[in-house]
């Protein structure tokens, strides 16, 4: 248990039972939206699979746009060094 | 314990997920939002593939990302809401103590903060490294905070008229 900076020890013992109160307030059940732990096995599953995915894919997405850019510049460099011989 | 499988989590989740929806949706005071959390917490937990040395340890980790959070979402509503709103909840007329809602009201007066550092304490019974843990915080923090939190509430009580003042 819990060592205290002090409080006056009749507000310690107010304090006490008001929680033990607290404690035994009533949560309403649990509703149909808890999964279940299977449900929540198969969810983390599958969205640790989709996050594998979306890293390995990474590095393609970076690439992409850096390809298409090089081409680019390929084709316009191609097009200006073949100009004078048009 | 070593990795999670499914059947330990099975067994893991029915020791805990009672006492946590209990924890979070006292703090957070509404039924489908601590189910959101617990939910998440759980699903977090998993994903972030926690070693699971001992039982405890795990509790532990739960614990901090459903406390996390909640403090997340206090802090989203805040925003939402507008600080004003949130910190001066109207009070509820001089509740009599005998009654089950009054002592929610009064708890729900704290913040979310100081009613997590309370249930964690009186209810669950941590000492203060184990708060620390399950918090996120450091240990000389928790035991500042808890006192802060038990004379705020000391100050409710008083200013209820259910504590006589020392």
């Amino acid at each position: 248990m819990t060592e205290w900076f002090d409080l006056d020890q009749d507000d310690e013992h107010a304090i006490s039972a008001f929680m033990s109160r607290v404690a035994n307030l009533r949560v309403p059940d649990l509703g149909s939206r808890t999964p279940d732990p299977a449900e929540l096995w198969c969810k983390a599953k599958l969205l640790a699979r989709w996050e594998a995915e979306r890293r390995a894919s990474r590095p393609l997405d970076i690439m992409q746009p850096i390809e298409i850019a090089g081409g680019l510049i390929a084709a316009g460099l191609l097009l200006y060094w073949s100009i004078p011989y048009l | 314990m070593g990795r999670l499988d499914e059947a330990t989590f099975a067994a893991f989740h029915a020791r805990t997920a009672r006492a946590l929806r209990a924890y979070v949706y006292r703090v957070v005071g509404n039924a489908s939002d601590a189910d959101d959390i617990v939910q998440e917490a759980f699903l977090r937990m998993l994903r972030a593939d926690v070693p699971a040395n001992t039982e405890e340890h795990l509790r532990r980790y739960l614990y901090r990302v459903a406390s996390n959070l909640v403090v997340d979402r206090w802090r989203r509503r805040r925003h939402e809401m507008g600080e004003e709103r949130i910190l001066t909840e109207p009070a509820s007329p001089r509740p009599r103590y005998e009654d089950d809602a009054a002592v929610a009201t009064i708890f729900a007066e704290l913040k979310p903060r100081d009613r997590a550092l309370l249930w964690l304490a009186y209810v669950e019974g941590e000492s203060h490294e184990e708060i620390a843990s399950s918090l996120g915080v450091g240990r000389r923090g928790v035991k500042v905070m808890l006192f802060r939190a038990r004379r705020r509430l000391r100050d409710l009580l008083q200013a209820r008229g259910l504590l006589v003042s020392s």
